[in-house]
């Protein structure tokens, strides 16, 4: 099978977006972390997806949620390709992009999530139970650590930010190795934060 | 539950640009599919269900390769986009299409486009070879293409 030209693909993806025909546009990134999918709807970015993750069950996903018009494009998607490379060549505050959580299943995920994003920038770490107060409910921890778990916009919303109490940087959908790295590209010092300031025994 | 669109252009695209060029010639076989692609759009999200998406796509190209024929011959371009009917899947303009066609070329085209059969189906429904089969959709594109041309 011959794909189609890429110049066709493109023309269709800028007239379908000329008239508000796609539910949403997707490309894929290179990056120093791996091909990362992004998935960009009319109001800012609606999902990104580790190279370790199932692409295709995520495009199903969010033509299941948002809208079957789902359409490939790297033109259209140029300014969020130039903010990541951008990112990953050491402009960190070039990830500041608009984002879309309607794919976060409740309201206080949704919440903590906007608080991470508005409140904790590059350089900065907080903890589960901070992003927790910060949301306005401090009982609500382990809620903190499933809505990053289930962050459909990770390094955008920067819940690798989010390190446990106990020590450590704690899990990552893109696996603990990489959010290491995140943090470490963004200046923080992996090495003194809690648990692995403290000699194990 | 219906997929993503670029699953289909995937899976489809290059048939498609080759049904164009069959219909409109290789100069125009990329315009046809570009307008048929957004004309899919439109409708898409109203389809009711996921079945014979292909037929439908084939469908959709034929109507936009007649269009872009007939726009062609006014050497007018179209100023608005063509209205969309409300039940795509069934009231497409194919039949109005066909109409004029002797009955045995309807048949085949709608067994291939409509009912979205294989060869192999299609000469069962019209008791002959595959091979056979296959000739007749050929012969009843090419009626088509030529009632275009005329």
């Amino acid at each position: 099978m011959t794909p189609l030209p890429d110049n066709l693909l493109e023309s269709v993806a800028a007239a379908a977006v000329r008239e508000g025909l796609a539910d949403a546009l997707f490309t894929h990134v290179g990056t120093p972390i791996g091909r990362l999918l992004v998935v960009s709807g009319p109001n800012g970015i609606l999902r990104i997806a580790f190279e370790r993750e199932d692409h295709d069950a995520d495009l199903a996903y969010v033509a299941r949620h948002v809208g079957p018009r789902v359409l490939a494009s790297d033109r259209e998607m140029v300014a969020v390709r130039d903010a990541i490379e951008a990112y990953f060549a050491g402009d960190l505050a070039a990830l500041d992009l608009p984002y879309d959580l309607r794919l976060v299943r409740s309201d206080f995920r949704r919440q903590a999530l906007e608080t991470l994003a508005r409140e904790v920038g590059p350089g900065q770490v907080v903890t589960y139970g901070q992003l927790a107060e910060r949301t306005a409910n401090p009982r609500a921890a382990r809620a903190t650590g499933t809505a990053c778990a289930t962050n459909p916009v990770p390094i955008v919303v920067p819940c690798h930010r989010v390190v446990p109490s106990t020590g450590g940087v704690g899990n990552y959908g893109g696996g603990p190795d990489l959010k290491v790295r995140l943090l470490e590209h963004e200046g923080v010092l992996v090495p003194t934060l809690p648990a692995l300031r403290t000699p194990r025994s | 539950m219906l997929p993503p669109f670029f699953t289909l252009v995937e899976a489809h695209g290059d048939e498609l640009l080759a049904h164009a060029r069959r219909l409109a010639g290789p100069a125009h076989a990329e315009d046809v599919v570009q307008d048929a692609l957004l004309r899919a759009l439109r409708a898409y999200p109203r389809l009711a269900h996921a079945d014979h998406l292909r037929a439908w796509l084939y469908r959709v190209t034929t109507n936009a390769a007649i269009d872009h024929h007939r726009a062609r011959r006014r050497e007018i371009p179209t100023a608005s986009p063509p209205e969309v009917p409300s039940d795509p899947h069934e009231i497409d303009g194919f039949e109005d299409l066909i109409a004029p066609l002797p009955d045995g070329t309807r048949a085949a085209l709608r067994l291939r486009f409509v009912e979205d059969l294989e060869y192999e189906a299609i000469a069962a429904r019209l008791e002959c070879s595959p091979q056979a089969a296959r000739q007749r959709v050929s012969t009843a594109v090419r009626t088509l293409r030529e009632r275009l041309a005329a």
